[in-house]
């Protein structure tokens, strides 16, 4: 049994869902979503899983297609949401989980998905945060994601736009800002999982062919790691199948540049603890 | 206003996109790559358009190909772009990148309130996210207010009242009775919003018919109803047809490679007619489409 990093890094995500979690994912998000059925599929059968644009509940797609409200994601449900529902049930405090990500994440955990540079004039526009600015605020937990830490960009000090809100903004701490929500509590990139202790992002695990330097090169704030840092647990044969299942298409590769693409494990190649 | 009176809805396409001003406020119905109302856009491109101030949650072709011909000049979406698989939107950034359009990025829960506001009849309702976040910046019409019984921050967000309603459906009849299979998106909401609107449909069929599917947006409010097949194209409208992946991964590699590409683009697909329209896309592809429901293996088979 070997595996990828796509396929570990989904399942990572996966383990991120409590089991009886109402929980949501954005669209143009294939990682988070296929780790939402990996989810359904192993620890959280009894999870309320509220797919993408489709807003439909506990779905069996044959398949995750390239775009985020394709019929297909239906299949399966009794039930799909209109918009006003889902949006209406996540800022009155019914939805406990959100998957997020970003052009760039900050160590509060705010995220940018609007630009680059100055918004009036941005080096880059990116493509907009959809409900993000309000859910960020209310949604029980935070699940943050990106597969570009390596790049060097993602993880930085201070967002150059916060679309999505943190710990910690500007105008105040989330207690300050009255929000409802609990915020981000885990962060996990293609190197590694990061949690929230204290509402700064702090390394827990990596993955076994990553080094701590190497991670620390990369994020843009001082990285501070825990002092027993693991490697990330590898996969169950329960939870590859599922990913192999729920993703025949393979939509979560698009999530990863090909150089991360070629990283693929054998049980026992690394150390399980790399302190 | 009044309701619509129940009247023969019907128009040709030129006619009911005339209704769209120079300027006006345009809410754009459908999502990503469901039930987008490319038709009606092809036509604004078609009639000269400029000027537009876009509305809308998440979009996609339709937003990055109205900014392409020049026909906007404010874009209040809360996404634009072809999500993960095929990227940013080429001339949506641009212009955003040169500062040639307002850039008024929104949030789906803003304009949701703001929709609702406008459909209660009150000037605004309050929401409780986005202080902290920059959109708020973005947005010299929102307030800061206290709710008057807990004394809690909140931000107001004035009502929206699109000028016109841009909607897709599978089908509907004479009347302006449309069916529509989820995902609603916003065109429920912008359908009691807007002051008129327009709706494009695959298929005319009789009000027992319409009934019999559902009714999912009433044709006492909308004001022509005009027969498009694949008025969709290249989105989805189901249960009729699939989005064409490939179709929009040719318009995003025209839009990424500058002004001559697009131009070719636009003169291919664009500036004919509906008919020529189909005829560039050509018969089989738009029965492949259609014909997502044979198997799950030819519904996959459309998206590999």
């Amino acid at each position: 049994m070997s595996w990828t990093i796509d396929e570990w890094f989904v399942i990572a995500l996966a383990r991120t869902i409590r089991p009886l979690e109402t929980v949501f994912h954005g669209f143009g998000s294939p990682c988070a979503q296929v780790a939402m059925h990996v989810a359904r599929r192993t620890h959280a059968p009894e999870m309320v899983l509220i797919e993408g644009a489709m807003y439909a509940i506990n779905p069996d797609p044959p398949f995750i297609p390239p775009t985020s409200n394709d019929a297909s994601l239906s299949r399966g449900a009794a039930y799909s949401m209109r918009f006003e529902e889902f949006f209406d049930a996540a800022i009155r405090g019914d939805v406990d989980r959100m998957f997020l990500s970003g052009g760039q994440i900050d160590v509060s955990g705010n995220t940018n998905v609007t630009a680059i540079g100055p918004v009036s004039r941005p080096k880059v526009k990116l493509g907009g945060g959809g409900g993000g600015c309000n859910l960020s605020a209310t949604i029980g937990h935070l699940t943050l994601w990106t597969t570009r830490h390596r790049s060097g960009h993602t993880l930085v000090e201070a967002c150059d736009f916060i679309t999505d809100i943190g710990h910690r903004t500007p105008l105040g701490t989330r207690a300050e800002l009255g929000f409802t929500g609990g915020g981000p509590q885990w962060l996990v990139t293609e190197l590694g999982v990061f949690d929230f202790t204290g509402g700064r992002a702090r390394l827990l695990q990596l993955f076994p062919d990553v080094s701590l330097a190497e991670i620390r090169a990369v994020t843009g704030f001082p990285l501070e790691a825990v002092g027993d840092l693991r490697a990330v647990r590898p996969p169950s044969a329960a939870e590859l199948a599922a990913v192999r299942s729920v993703d025949p298409l393979g939509v979560r590769k698009s999530e990863f540049s090909p150089r991360e693409l070629a990283r693929s494990f054998e049980p026992g190649a690394g150390p399980d603890c790399a302190c | 206003m009044s309701l619509q009176p129940p009247r023969d809805k019907r128009a040709s396409l030129a006619d009911a996109v005339a209704l769209v001003s120079d300027g006006a406020i345009v809410a754009l119905g459908g999502g990503l790559s469901a039930r987008l109302p490319m038709a009606m856009v092809r036509e604004l491109i078609r009639q000269g358009r400029r000027g537009l101030h876009l509305v809308g949650s998440a979009h996609s072709i339709d937003v990055d190909m109205l900014v392409a011909a020049g026909a906007v000049r404010r874009c209040e979406e809360s996404y634009v772009g072809f999500e993960q698989d095929l990227g940013l939107a080429p001339a949506y950034r641009r212009a955003a990148e040169e500062g040639s359009i307002e850039m008024a990025e929104s949030c789906c829960v803003n304009l949701l309130a703001q929709l609702r506001a406008a459909e209660m009849g009150v000037p605004f309702l309050p929401v409780r996210g986005v202080r902290g976040s920059d959109i708020a910046a973005l947005h010299s019409e929102y307030a800061t207010i206290a709710c008057p019984f807990t004394g809690e921050t909140l931000i107001a967000v004035p009502a929206l009242r699109p000028d016109v309603a841009l909607l897709h459906a599978p089908s509907g009849d004479r009347y302006g009775n449309l069916h529509l299979e989820q995902p609603y998106v916003l065109d429920e909401r912008f359908a009691s919003a807007s002051k008129t609107v327009i709706a494009t449909v695959d298929e005319l069929v009789s009000t027992e018919e319409v009934v019999a599917s559902g009714i999912t947006i009433p044709g006492h409010l909308v004001t022509a109803t005009v027969l498009a097949p694949f008025g969709a194209h290249p989105a989805s409208c189901y249960p009729r047809y699939a989005y064409d992946r490939g179709h929009l991964r040719e318009y995003v590699s025209a839009a990424q490679s500058g002004p001559d590409d697009l131009d070719k683009y636009l003169a291919t697909y664009v500036y004919g007619s509906e008919e020529s329209y189909q005829a560039a896309i050509g018969a089989e592809r738009l029965a492949a489409l259609a014909g997502w429901s044979r198997s799950t293996a030819d519904w996959k088979e459309l998206f590999a």
